[in-house]
Parts: C-alpha cells; sequence; structure tokens
C-alpha cells in the first residue's frame, strides 16, 4: 500500500488527509471503513512528514543553462 | 564718384561663406554651451529602434531638438514620457549639412521628486481606467506551490532572504530562478524577459518579483508601464516584494498580491512546514479519537444488548411457555381423569346389570333354552313339533329332528 501511494505528490497526500479525516467524521461511515481509512492515514501522514523532515531545498537557475544550484554555491557568490 | 568705389573700409569687410559662418556657429555656439544643464519639458519623444532617442524640450516661448544616444539612454532610470519634465545635461552641437543645431543629452533626470510622483500617478491613473489593477483579474495562489519562480537580481540580498525564508518554511518546494538586473539600463528589458521565460514552464505555480530596499530612482524599473503590462499578461500568479513596506509600485498593484519586501512574498507564498506537521499530527490525534470513540459507541452499543434480559436468561421465556403448557396440561389431564372415573363406575354397573340378566345364569342354574329356526320359542302356542328343535343348555346345544 505504501509503494503504490508513494506516486502522489505531497500536495495530493495532504488533500487525501483532509478528505479522510471528512469521511471519518461523517456519521456513513461504518467501522470497518473506517479502520481502513484511518489505516491509510497513518501511513499517509508518516509519508508526509517524512517528506517534509527531508526537504531539501531545490533551486535551479533557468538562464544558466539550466544549472542546479545548491544554497552554498549563491552564498559562495557574496 | 571714386568715393562710390572706396572700398577701403570693405576690404576690412570679411566675405564668409555659408560653411566658414556655419563652422564660426558651430564653433561659437559649442564653445559657449558645452557643458549646461537645460530644463524642460519632453514632447515627440521617439525612441529609436536603433535605440537613440529624438525628442524635443520645450517650454512656453521656445522649442529646441534634443538627441539622446543609445549608450547614454540606457542610463536613464526611466523611460521618458510626453509632458515629463525634465533636467538635461550636455551640449549644443550645430549639423553643418542641415544647418541645424541641437541639444545632445548626456542624461537625463526628472526635474524633481514630482516629476517622478506625477509621472507614477499618471500611469497608476491610466492602468486603473484600464483596468489592470482589478480585482477580478487577480489569480488566487496555489496553498502548496510545488515550483516557485524567482525574477530578481542573481547577487542581491532580496534572493538571499527569500531563499532562507523557502528553506525554513517550505523546503518541499523548488525555486526557479529567472535572474535579472532590477535597476539601470537593460532591467526593464530584463523583468520582463525574465516573467516571459518562466511563463513558459507549464509547472510553475508562482512567481515572485523581488527587489531590495532602494530609492525611488532605483526601484523605477518597477513603474515602467510594459513591465506593468508583462505581469499582467503573466499566466503565473505574480507576488511582488519590492523595497521596503513604505515603497509602492506600479508592479505592485498590477500583481496578484503585493507583498512589502522580498522576504515577506515568500512568507506569503508558502505554508510553514512546521504548521503543516502539526496539523497532520493533530489530524491523526483527531482520526484516532474517532475511531476509538466509535468503538466505544459499538461496544457500549454490544454491551447493552449483551446485557438485555432477554439476552441474560434466554430460556426464560421458554420456561414460562412451557409452565404454560404443564398447568394447562395438568388442568386437561385432571378433567380427563375424572370423566374416565366416571365412565369408569358407569360401565361397572351396565356391567352388573348385563350380569344379572346373562343367559349363562339361568343356563347354569338348570334353565334351558329351546330354539327353532335359530329364534327362541318363548311360549308354548309357537312351538312347532315338525320342525327340528334345538335346545340349548348351559353345557352344550342338542339338536331333536322329529322327522
Amino acid at each position: 500500500m505504501a509503494k503504490q501511494k508513494s506516486n502522489i505528490s505531497f500536495e495530493q497526500k495532504l488533500k487525501r488527509l483532509e478528505e479522510i479525516t471528512e469521511l471519518l467524521e461523517s456519521e456513513n461511515t461504518s467501522l470497518e471503513e473506517s479502520i481502513n481509512l484511518y489505516e491509510e492515514s497513518v501511513q499517509l501522514s508518516k509519508e508526509c512528514i517524512s517528506i517534509l523532515e527531508k526537504a531539501e531545498l531545490k533551486i535551479k537557475n533557468l538562464k544558466n543553462e539550466m544549472k542546479e544550484l545548491s544554497i552554498k554555491d549563491l552564498n559562495n557568490n557574496e | 564718384m571714386n568715393q562710390f568705389f572706396n572700398t577701403e573700409q570693405q576690404t576690412d569687410e570679411q566675405v564668409f561663406t555659408v560653411s566658414q559662418l556655419t563652422q564660426s556657429i558651430k564653433f561659437v555656439l559649442e564653445q559657449t554651451f558645452e557643458d549646461i544643464s537645460l530644463t524642460g519639458e519632453i514632447s515627440n519623444f521617439k525612441p529609436y529602434s536603433s535605440g537613440h532617442w529624438y525628442f524635443n524640450l520645450k517650454d512656453e516661448g521656445a522649442v529646441i531638438n534634443c538627441v539622446m544616444w543609445k549608450g547614454l539612454n540606457s542610463y536613464v532610470f526611466f523611460k521618458p514620457q510626453d509632458g515629463m519634465k525634465v533636467v538635461l545635461k550636455g551640449r549644443i552641437t550645430v549639423y553643418p549639412p542641415r544647418g541645424n543645431y541641437q541639444f545632445d543629452a548626456r542624461s537625463m533626470k526628472p526635474a524633481g521628486e514630482g516629476e517622478l510622483q506625477a509621472a507614477f500617478e499618471r500611469l497608476k491613473r491610466k492602468l486603473y481606467e484600464e483596468g489592470l489593477f482589478d480585482e477580478i483579474y487577480k489569480k488566487p495562489l496555489p496553498p502548496f506551490p510545488h515550483k516557485i519562480g524567482l525574477v530578481t537580481s542573481i547577487d542581491g540580498a532580496a534572493l538571499r532572504d527569500i531563499i532562507s525564508v523557502a528553506s525554513r518554511r517550505y523546503p518541499i518546494c523548488e525555486l526557479i530562478l529567472a535572474p535579472c538586473k532590477v535597476q539601470g539600463s537593460g532591467s526593464v528589458e530584463d523583468i520582463i524577459e525574465s516573467i516571459k521565460l518562466l511563463n513558459k514552464h507549464k509547472d510553475i505555480d508562482l512567481i515572485i518579483l523581488a527587489r531590495g530596499g532602494g530609492s525611488i530612482e532605483d526601484l523605477w524599473s518597477f513603474n515602467e508601464e510594459i513591465v506593468a503590462r508583462e505581469i499582467f499578461k503573466s499566466k503565473i500568479p505574480i507576488i511582488t516584494g519590492i523595497g521596503h513596506e513604505i515603497d509602492f509600485t506600479i508592479a505592485d498593484f498590477v500583481a496578484d498580491l503585493r507583498a512589502p519586501t522580498p522576504s515577506a512574498a515568500m512568507e506569503i507564498a508558502t505554508p510553514d512546514i512546521e504548521l503543516i506537521k502539526n496539523n497532520i499530527l493533530s489530524g491523526i490525534s483527531r482520526n484516532y479519537n474517532i475511531i476509538l470513540s466509535q468503538l466505544r459507541n459499538y461496544r457500549n452499543a454490544l454491551y447493552q444488548i449483551t446485557n438485555s434480559y432477554f439476552y441474560k436468561y434466554p430460556l426464560d421465556r421458554v420456561r414460562n411457555y412451557q409452565q404454560q403448557i404443564d398447568s394447562s396440561f395438568y388442568k386437561s389431564s385432571q378433567l380427563i381423569d375424572k370423566k374416565i372415573h366416571i365412565a369408569d363406575l358407569y360401565l361397572k354397573k351396565l356391567h352388573y346389570n348385563l350380569k344379572l340378566y346373562d343367559v349363562n345364569n339361568m343356563l347354569n342354574r338348570g334353565f334351558t333354552l329351546i330354539l327353532q329356526k335359530n329364534k327362541f320359542v318363548k311360549r308354548m302356542k309357537n312351538l312347532n313339533l315338525a320342525e327340528a328343535i334345538k335346545i340349548k343348555f348351559f353345557d352344550g346345544e342338542i339338536e331333536i329332528n322329529n322327522n
């Protein structure tokens, strides 16, 4: 399940998390569904948090023949 | 008569050729007005594709042709407009082949702070009336921008501030830098090109147009009409962060959102990663509580059911019925017994009575019965001696045949 989910973007994951919370709050969701949804949301939130924690800012200079820069490169220019 | 031909005085008099005169004028004018300042109002401003500017400078009483060459006009921080009062520095030049003179401007400045302000207000009013600042054109900002385009100088403090805010608040985004000059010669064209370049990339969610603080002259590129129009044209939402909080530029009015500074622009553009983390965690704990309370509700419901009277004593009803059945059975069997008893008594009595009338008793005592044609002959007159007679005794029968 985790592998399957990892294709979708961070924003989509966040959106899905919100959806799940709404579904869980709805009276119409059965217990079994709720438990599945809850498991999914735990998985998603782990993924989201790990994305957030591992995130490193990427900077690309368009006019520099698409050369990728890092923060260090820019700071060295000072 | 000779005096008519006296040319003594005239021999001193010089006869100029046109070229000589023009050269003299050129010499005098260019010497005299070699380095002067000239103020007036611009009219008939024409930037040529060669890069040179041709225009007139005028006041109430006079007008003078002016020229400003390509290499020099690039240092003018604003695009001159007709009606703008300026101060030029330069010299008078005379162009002999056409016999005219013009002012060759070396530099151009607005005639005063008010002049720039007036130009600013004129453009602001014009664009406002065209609807370029209308709310309906403001594009919504993406809540989670994935790629953010940056239009700013590559070695400005603004860029460093922006990057530091992005890495603190939302490091999962990607910054796409389209560097440009933000002041002076070519900056207007550079800013426009950068906005165009970013718009060619379809996956950019947001553009930040930024420049650190500076004087009104430093920020002037952001007050140029063509920059404003390019911002308006952009398909990608643009946040401006230009100068300090008090600085407002035309670009700010056209942009989808104006931030007071470059850092503030990035702050507005990005959600706070810590906040997202907290939201996710609190969301999860909320979901967990929902599941828990759901389970608790189900458990309670189950408990109610299992504690119900019926559930606890499932045989009670059965037993009740059994009891009912038993008691009715008892009643009915009692009745039956009674009936049987009565019937029995009655039978016994009948039996006794019957016994009294039993023929065998009579036979046993010695009486006999006479039968003819299997009928008892009860009276003498019925006896037919001509027929066979059967006599029945207690211990047997005999038949007497008279034939």
